[in-house]
């Protein structure tokens, strides 16, 4: 039996860096080669060794999928591509590919600043890593060889999110990356065809979570930020550049016009420019409103906020100030804390998780002395806040996309082991499918049902059709009646006629023939007349005709009745039969083995 | 270990051990581990320094509840603690070794389940395995049997583990043994320790008798497994046969005389019969294994083998070439051929083939069955093949060629072994032919990016390998140049910045047009100067930033060669500078504008090393004035490495203004050892300037020229810039200038006081604010929020702030620059990944989790960044 065997390198039973293998038709495809941004050394990559240990990777892998531009899902790819060495096909949407140098140049800024860092790429190896790219469009089917293609879903998430499907012949598997299944302010809702997977690879982020409405978090993010400059606080907000950055742009800027606050609000970096130009350009990619709007207002053209300089920071009075890097481990973020970290009016507020070693990390964790560097200690009295507003589906959400493409079996990534285990439990419960979890290294194998494609002769179906019955329709599988012909390596489905005239075979007729005992004291020709009226009376709607040469013939059976030579009211009965009224035979044959009714004439 | 540190440990291993309680990140422990194999490493003995880790091993150990991730730290951390005799001697006192390697316990506890607690099996047992009486305990306690298991275990990283571990127990003792008998040297032992990042015994180990027994029984033990599950049981699972290739090419790859050769007598029968078997899945192991078998064995017989072997599925398809017409006798081609008529099996076979190809050229020219020269023909045909151009000369491959016609993988392989094969001996005459078949390649509407860009790449290599072009054809010239021509208008930016990039390469090399003749570049001898200039102008254009970047660097390279000669600027040159000082303060993207400051760094550099810097021409009157506006752009610009580059152009003007001064040290000398290694470095070449005498009035004039031409303002902006690189950049340039100017030293006073009249302006905001804040000349609270207020009003960007004036000596002694230097050399996460920062990390995380008054919803959940 076929089978499609599924090989997280990261992600199995955590939340550190996607790297997903799949076989499946022979075929072998890596899903997303992310970044742990935790290590600092080779283990932030995932281990191609695993793959194999010469660094032959074009060869085993027939192309790279990527997810979306997060680094824990592309961080590794100029890693793979050209340290460990592969140069084969990696397929992205146009938006990713845009947008994942400049995450890529992003953090490599951050791992030269840091000391004891260790093998990682430079500028000329992002350049060339992107150039081996290929772009996908939704919903357009790519052919990536003969026999392998792919297909991208819309997955919401961050600009240029996709699910991808994986088809070989008629195996498939959907990977839908990270996804959510509500629209938020600048993203649409994840969405896929009814396409019956042979395994649905899901995220399980909140797999447990019922997230409250984001209209709360909302709110809440609102209040907080208002409360704060209010009192004449200032408000940092930690992100990395594209993302949600974006979303509690529109969000702040839209509450401003509505409240007509005066207070500034500042973007650091430049990167406002680049990421807003990036929306532009991909604007069919963002959610309807924005796209309707468009037209009057560019959603993404800010009135209220402005470029940040560094020497705002000190300015005297309430500001809000988007700065990145979003875990406070480096530049201009981590510069604008150290300064508003002693005054309790302050308010840091972390829209998203941050890894161990960082001084995200330490505040969200209550950690309110902080050492420095020159052996100074910084005491954090500025109010920490922690709202996450990355966008993944929750419980409800991924229940929603596994009705939405019917998959045969299902397979969790990209969550915690004990999370992932109280949703494997519902899934198998509501959708009686079998619901896999491998952990990192482990194989996951689902065995799929051989598919042979078969031609069918037109006569055949015309044929088919002119018995009546429905259109043939490939939703509805129901049985035909035809000979299977093997030749040069096809097989055609034909009537057995033109079988017989395409082989040049002549045709025989095949009876089966059987004895059957009969106690029944009367003569033979009596027999015979009682056996027709009985079969007449239970076999309604058949021909059944009483011959004039001593036979009874039900369709193609024949009986015909004699006596034994010592016991006259023993009777043998012979019957027999075509092959195609075999049923029908062995019917009559267990019919008349009970003997006849005693009521009978 | 500090004391702080020694004292939270008992807190921390409670956390752990205390199995109600998650462990907070996944990295903890990893790095947890990182710092106690630091500690090892550096001599000191765990037990001693931390006594509380006994307990929590025997604490953890026994509950059966412990998180899996805790239980497998704690098996790695006692294998590190086992790592020296001493350390194992005590865990085996206290009994604490046999508990933990229990496989039984972890069985019956239902644990062992659980892959994350296998590899902490293996792991730690592997770290333990340094000294025999590890090797006695392994062998005594009978965990080959389980080891050699867990070679096929379900998971791909256990399987992974324990082959390591096989690896390392044969040859490990293989050379504890060998320098037991005649002494091993010193770097040998280092490189071991070096491939398996292990902790190794700093003593030698005393070898004894046993030892050897020992050994001897385990790589009895091990070979005879080898020799016995190779041969798959049924067809279809070769799990196993995978895995025991996967060990044997490892083990071959490293392994002494002696292990080798019993390796290989004892499964070559098994490797022969899995050869006949025919598997094609096994076919690539097979050959890692010939290939690791011959890395070590330099005898001519199998050296010859390997190359025959190697090259035969090249032969098969380009025609029987190679290894002559008798190659069907002795090399199975049958088979071969049979493997080669699966398309997969096919591609991967010539991808093995191709990769080794230049290697092969270089063995010594008995072992090779043919000239070098005719591997290049046959790596030349096969591409023609591949691109459908040609069929192969023997019929009876058709249908093998069929699967490599249009691969993608075929072609990429080909071209790489192709650019390798430059520089095999006596090929240089086929460069005509490899020419042809690139330009080919290159036109060929069908290639790929990747391939057009592999194409190129060959196509440089080979001219850099051939410095007489004289067997160019005119005809492939212009075919060249029209090939070019049209990819520098591709669709696709990936193919232009390809093809710009390639006109960058080809101005950096360096030809003779036929022997004797002028040397020129390579651009200007094949595509005949008047082509690159008008498309890389034409490119600074391209609507891909990649694309502009790269024609500003080739730009850079084409004109290298004139700045040299300080030849006079042409109109074409002027127009391209004023396009590139327009791209530096409009281009939205960073790389273009990187490129431009390297280009006038190149500029500026090619000219000041070849010319006298007083000459006046216009292109050096041009030169600087375009200098005075790049550091000022350059430094107020929002990349960082905007920011380094025009940093070190800076560099080389304070360079050129002092480097006659005493004391000045060119290139910040001090601090490059301590450089990073992704900072960026030009690669001139740094002499120490031991000048002497007094040139006080110089220093004040030149020091006026450097404020004047707005070094000094680009230094102070860096110094701020919330980057670290650029701030520790400008902060070792500022000292550099602090020690040449106004030293601190005695002896210097008559300079300080002429030059202290040279003063700079800082404006009252950005930097120029900023540092005044440092020099304590702030202004208060209240007139700064009435600037701004006056700024909000006025709606200009420039409106408020006064500037001040300061002398440019007392700035930089008032900076407290070697304080800044301290604190900057330092790295962002250098406090926050130290180890105190982890334990305390680990205590607060635990803290908050079972904190009772966390709100719903409020729960730090791992998502994604």
């Amino acid at each position: 039996m076929p089978e499609i065997k599924v090989t997280p390198l990261g992600a199995g039973q955590d939340v550190g860096r996607s790297c997903i293998l799949v076989s499946i038709g022979g075929k072998n495809i890596m899903l997303d080669c992310g970044m742990h941004m935790g290590y600092n050394d080779d283990r932030r990559f995932p281990d191609f060794s695993y793959i194999t240990q010469n660094g032959r990777l074009t060869e085993f892998l027939d192309c790279v999928i990527i997810s979306h531009f997060h680094l824990d899902h592309c961080g590794a790819l100029p890693f793979m591509s050209e340290m460990v060495g592969y140069d084969g096909p990696i397929y992205m949407t146009h938006p990713t590919k845009a947008i994942c140098p400049i995450l890529l140049e992003d953090f490599r800024k951050i791992t030269v600043d840091k000391k004891g860092e260790t093998n990682f790429f430079t500028s000329q190896m992002i350049k060339d890593c992107m150039k081996k790219v290929v772009p996908l469009n939704l919903h357009q089917t790519v052919q990536v060889d003969d026999e392998l293609e792919i297909k991208a879903y819309y997955a919401g998430h961050v600009l240029g999110a996709a699910m991808v499907q994986i088809k070989v012949g008629s195996e498939s598997v959907v990977y839908t990356g990270d996804y959510n299944m509500t629209p938020d302010r600048h993203l649409g809702a994840a969405w896929i065809d009814k396409c019956r997977p042979d395994i649905l690879i899901s995220e399980s982020t909140y797999a447990t979570t019922i997230r409250d409405s984001k209209r709360c978090r909302e709110r809440d993010f609102l209040k907080k930020v208002h409360e704060s400059i209010e009192r004449g606080g200032k408000v940092l907000i930690p992100v990395f550049a594209l993302g949600r950055a974006q979303e509690l742009c529109i969000l702040l800027e839209t509450f401003w016009e509505r409240m007509n606050l005066k207070a500034p609000i500042y973007f650091s970096t430049g990167l406002t420019e680049k990421a807003n130009h990036y929306y532009k350009l991909f604007i069919t990619w963002t959610n309807q409103k924005i796209r309707k709007t468009f037209v009057q207002r560019n959603m993404f053209e800010f009135k209220h906020i402005k470029a940040f300089d560094r020497s705002y920071a000190d300015n005297p009075g309430p500001m809000v100030v988007f700065a990145t890097p979003g875990m406070l481990h480096a530049g201009q973020s981590l510069q604008i804390f150290k300064k508003w970290a002693g005054n309790e009016k302050n308010m840091v507020i972390m829209p998203g998780y941050c890894v161990q070693g960082t001084i995200g990390h330490k505040i969200l964790n209550g950690q309110r002395k902080l050492e420095m560097e020159g052996r100074s200690t910084l005491d954090v009295k500025l109010q920490v806040e922690y709202m996450s507003f990355s966008a993944h589906a929750d419980a409800k959400g991924i229940m929603q996309l596994i009705r939405m493409a019917e998959p045969r079996n299902m397979l969790l990534v990209h969550g915690e082991a004990v999370k992932m285990e109280f949703l494997k439990g519902k899934i198998e419960q509501e959708f009686s499918i079998d619901c896999h979890m491998p952990a990192n290294g482990e194989t996951a194998t689902v065995t799929t049902n051989p598919s042979v494609p078969v031609d069918i002769s037109l006569n055949l179906l015309k044929r088919e059709m002119a018995l009546g019955g429905p259109l043939p329709d490939p939703k509805r599988p129901r049985t035909m009646h035809g000979t299977l012909i093997m030749k040069e390596n096809s097989l055609k489905l034909v009537s057995s006629e033109q079988a017989l005239k395409e082989l040049g075979l002549n045709e025989h007729q095949l009876r089966f023939t059987c004895r059957v005992q009969l106690q029944d004291p009367h003569s033979d020709p009596d027999t015979l007349n009682r056996i027709y009226t009985h079969l007449k009376s239970v076999l309604k709607g058949y021909t059944i005709q009483h011959l004039p040469d001593g036979t009874v013939m039900v369709e193609s059976i024949v009986i015909k009745v004699s006596s034994s030579a010592e016991d006259t009211s023993t009777k043998v009965l012979l019957l027999s039969w075509s092959y195609q009224d075999e049923d029908l035979g062995s019917f009559l044959s267990t019919l008349l083995k009970k003997g006849l009714p005693s009521g009978l004439c | 270990m500090d004391r702080e540190c020694a004292s939270l440990l008992p807190s921390v291993c409670e956390v752990l051990a205390d199995s109600g309680r998650s462990v907070p990140d996944d990295t903890s422990l990893e790095k947890l581990l990182d710092w106690f194999t630091e500690l090892t490493e550096a001599g000191g003995s765990l037990l001693e320094a931390c006594p509380c880790l006994l307990k929590f091993i025997s604490t953890v150990v026994h509950n059966t509840a412990s998180d899996p991730g805790v239980l497998s730290f704690t098996l790695r951390l006692t294998g590190l603690m086992a790592a020296t005799e001493d350390g194992f001697k005590m865990l085996q006192e206290q009994s604490v070794l046999n508990q933990v390697f229990n496989l039984q316990h972890w069985q019956e506890a239902g644990l062992w389940d659980d892959p994350c607690l296998r590899i902490g099996w293996i792991q730690g047992l592997r770290s333990t395995l340094q000294h025999p009486k590890a090797l006695r305990f392994f062998v005594q306690s009978d965990f080959i049997d389980s080891l050699l298991q867990l070679q096929t275990d379900t998971s791909l990283f256990v399987a992974s583990a324990a082959n390591q571990m096989l690896a390392h127990i044969l040859l490990f003792f293989q050379k504890v043994l060998s320098a037991g008998s005649n002494g091993v040297s010193k770097t040998e032992e280092e490189d071991e320790r070096r491939i398996h990042h292990s902790v190794t015994d700093l003593e030698p180990p005393a070898v004894t008798m046993e030892t050897s027994a020992e050994y001897s029984a385990v790589v009895k033990g091990i070979s005879e497994y080898l020799k016995e599950s190779l041969i798959p049981k049924e067809k279809t699972k070769l799990h196993q046969s995978l895995q025991i290739l996967k060990l044997l090419a490892l083990l071959l790859a490293q392994a002494g005389p002696p292990l080798r050769d019993k390796l290989l007598q004892t499964v070559t029968d098994s490797l022969e019969q899995l050869v006949t078997a025919g598997c094609s899945r096994l076919t690539l192991p097979l050959m890692d294994v010939i290939l690791a078998a011959n890395r070590g064995h330099h005898d001519t017989v199998h050296t010859a083998r390997a190359v025959r072997i190697l090259l035969l599925p090249l032969d098969i398809i380009t025609g029987p070439t190679l290894l002559g017409t008798n190659a069907t006798a002795d090399e199975h081609p049958f088979s071969v051929v049979e493997q080669l008529k699966s398309k997969t099996s096919c591609i991967s076979m010539i991808c093995v083939c191709l990769t080794n190809t230049p290697q092969i050229t270089l063995t010594l020219p008995g072992v090779l069955p043919c000239p070098p020269v005719l591997i290049v023909t046959a790596v030349v045909s096969l591409l023609r093949i591949c691109s459908g151009t040609s069929s192969s000369s023997s019929t009876v491959c058709s249908e093998v060629c069929r699967n490599v016609i249009g691969s993608g993988k075929v072609q990429k392989c080909a071209l790489e072994a192709l650019t390798a094969l430059n520089s095999s001996p006596g090929v240089k005459e086929k460069i005509s032919e490899v020419f042809t078949i690139l330009i080919q390649y290159l036109d060929n509407p069908d290639s790929d990016p990747t391939v057009l860009h592999k194409s190129y790449q060959a196509l440089v290599k080979w001219i850099r390998a051939c410095t007489d072009l004289s067997l160019i054809t005119d005809q492939l010239r212009q075919d060249l140049v029209e090939v070019v021509r049209k990819r520098a208008c591709d669709m696709r930016w990936e193919v232009r910045d390809s093809t710009v990039e390639f006109l960058g390469h080809l101005a950096g090399v360096h030809v003779s047009v036929s022997s004797g003749e002028e040397v020129c570049d390579a651009s200007e001898a094949l595509l005949g100067g008047c082509c690159t200039t008008p498309l890389l102008r034409e490119a600074l254009q391209d609507t891909e930033s990649y694309v502009r970047a790269s024609a500003i660097s080739a730009l850079a390279k084409t004109l290298t060669h004139s700045w040299r000669q300080g030849a006079a600027l042409t109109q074409d040159q002027t127009e391209i500078v004023s396009r590139l000082l327009e791209i530096l303060s409009q281009d939205t993207e960073g790389f273009p504008r990187r490129a431009v400051v390297q280009y006038f760094i190149s500029w500026f550099f090619s000219r000041s090393s070849h010319s006298p810097p007083s000459s006046s021409t216009s292109s050096t009157s041009l030169l600087m004035e375009c200098v005075r506006t790049v550091l000022s752009q350059g430094s107020a610009d929002l990349d960082w490495e905007v920011k380094v580059h025009t940093l070190e152009l800076a560099e080389l003007l304070l360079d050129q203004a002092f480097s006659a001064h005493r004391g000045y040290r060119k290139g910040s000398d001090a601090h490059r050892a301590l450089q990073h290694p992704y900072g960026v470095v030009s690669d001139q070449a740094y002499a120490l300037h031991t000048h002497t005498g007094t040139h006080t009035e110089g220093v004040q004039s030149d020091l006026a020229h450097v404020v004047e031409q707005g070094v000094i303002s680009a230094l102070l902006s860096g110094l701020v810039d919330c980057d670290r690189p650029v701030a520790l950049k400008a902060c070792r340039l500022l000292i550099t200038l602090r020690e040449t100017i106004c030293p601190l030293s005695l002896g210097a006073l008559d300079a300080t006081a002429a030059t202290a009249t040279v003063s700079c302006e800082l404006l009252g905001r950005g930097w120029g604010q900023e540092i005044t804040k440092i020099l304590g000349m702030e202004k208060s609270d209240r007139a700064r929020e009435a600037d701004v207020s006056a700024q909000r009003s006025s709606g200009a960007a420039d409106g408020g702030g006064d500037s001040v004036t300061v002398s440019v000596c007392e700035v930089l002694r008032s900076l407290g620059l070697d304080e800044r230097l301290d604190v900057l050399t330092q790295s962002s996460d250098h406090i926050h990944n130290s180890p105190l920062s982890l334990l305390q990390d680990i205590l607060t995380a635990s803290g908050a989790h079972t904190h009772p008054d966390t709100k719903p919803g409020q729960e730090v959940i791992v998502d994604c960044y």
